[in-house]
C-alpha cells in the first residue's frame, strides 16, 4: 500500500448501506452500464455508488455474472451443412 | 413481415444479387441458425425458420443497402417469420400470459424482494453452460429474444428496438424484467444442484 492510495484505502473503510431505498432504479442503471448502454456521467455514478451500497454492488456483480454465462457459456449449435447446401442449391436455381 | 418493411432502395443487377447475399448475408448464417433453433427450440423448424428467410432476404434485397447491417435486417426478417409463420403452431404461453408474467415482475413487491433474494456472483460462475442455456429456453420468448439479442448475440439497444419494433424504452425495461426472471431460474437450479443461492441460506445451513 503506498501512501498515494491512502485515500482510496480510507473510502474502503465507509460502511456500506445494507438496503437500498431505489434498489429497482438502481439495478436499471447497473444494467445499461453492464451493456455499454450508459452514458459517462452515468458510468460515474454508478462506479461512485458501488462503493456504498451493499445491494447494488451485489447485484452488480451477479448481473455481470449472467452476462458473462449467457456471452459465453450457452450452447451453441453448429449449423447443419445440408441447411447451408440446400439454401445455395435454392438460390442458384433462382438464376 | 409488412410490405413497408421491403420498400426497394436499390435496383441491384443480377450479379449484384448473388455477390451482396454471398458476401454479406451468407456469412451470419451461424447466428441465424442458433437464433432460429433458440426461439423454436426445435431442429426442423430452425432449419425451416432459416432457409425460409434466407429465401425472403433474397428476394427482397432491393430493400437492404449494401454495406449496411446485415445481421440486424436478416435477424428482424427471421423474427418477423416466427411471428408470422412458428409462433402460432408452437407451444409457447399465449400473450396473456406472458402480459401477466410482465406485470408481475414489474411490481414495486418484484424490485424490493430482488436484493434479499438475490444469487450470488460465485454461484452463478460456477454453473455450467447446460444449466445456464436450460434456464434460458426455459423463459417466455418474448424475454428469451431480448437476452439472446442482447447478450449472446451483442446487438445494441438501438439495433434491438428495429428488430423487434419496439421502442428503446420498451427493449430497457423487458431486459430488465428478462433477467430477474433468469435469475430466479438460475437460483432454482443452483438450489437443486446443492450450491449456495444466498448469504443469508448459507449462515442458515452452516
Amino acid at each position: 500500500m503506498t501512501p498515494e492510495s491512502s485515500p482510496s484505502a480510507e473510502a474502503e473503510k465507509v460502511v456500506k448501506k445494507e438496503h437500498c431505498e431505489h434498489h429497482a432504479d438502481c439495478m436499471k442503471l447497473i444494467q445499461m452500464v453492464l451493456d455499454g448502454e450508459a452514458t459517462p456521467d452515468e458510468i460515474e455514478h454508478v462506479r461512485q455508488n458501488l462503493g456504498k451500497c451493499l445491494p447494488c454492488e451485489n447485484g452488480y456483480n451477479v448481473n455481470k455474472a449472467i452476462k458473462e454465462a449467457l456471452q459465453f457459456r450457452v450452447e451453441k449449435r453448429d449449423v447443419p451443412q445440408s441447411l447451408v447446401d440446400c439454401i445455395k442449391s435454392k438460390i442458384t436455381d433462382l438464376k | 413481415m409488412t410490405a413497408d418493411e421491403f420498400i426497394a432502395v436499390r435496383q441491384y443487377t443480377e450479379a449484384e444479387k448473388y455477390a451482396i447475399f454471398d458476401r454479406e448475408l451468407m456469412p451470419h448464417i451461424q447466428s441465424m441458425y442458433n437464433f432460429a433453433f433458440r426461439l423454436t427450440q426445435d431442429e426442423d423448424d430452425a432449419n425451416d425458420l432459416v432457409q425460409d428467410t434466407y429465401l425472403k432476404a433474397f428476394r427482397f434485397i432491393n430493400s437492404f443497402e449494401k454495406g449496411t447491417n446485415a445481421k440486424a435486417w436478416l435477424f428482424r426478417i427471421l423474427k418477423n417469420s416466427f411471428i408470422n409463420d412458428y409462433r402460432r403452431k408452437s407451444k409457447e404461453p399465449s400473450k396473456v400470459d406472458y402480459q401477466e408474467v410482465e406485470t408481475y415482475y414489474d411490481s414495486e413487491e418484484m424490485a424490493g424482494t430482488a436484493q434479499t433474494t438475490d444469487l450470488r456472483a460465485e454461484t452463478v460462475q460456477e454453473l455450467l453452460g447446460d444449466e445456464v442455456t436450460n434456464a434460458l429456453n426455459a423463459l417466455p420468448v418474448d424475454f428469451r429474444t431480448v437476452l439472446i439479442l442482447c447478450d449472446v448475440e451483442g446487438f445494441t439497444y438501438e439495433e434491438m428496438a428495429k428488430i423487434l419494433d419496439i421502442p428503446i424504452g420498451t427493449v430497457r425495461s423487458r431486459l430488465h424484467r428478462a433477467r430477474m426472471l433468469l435469475k430466479e431460474k438460475l437460483k432454482g437450479y443452483a438450489s437443486s444442484m446443492g450450491y449456495d443461492t444466498t448469504e443469508q441460506e448459507e449462515e442458515e445451513t452452516a
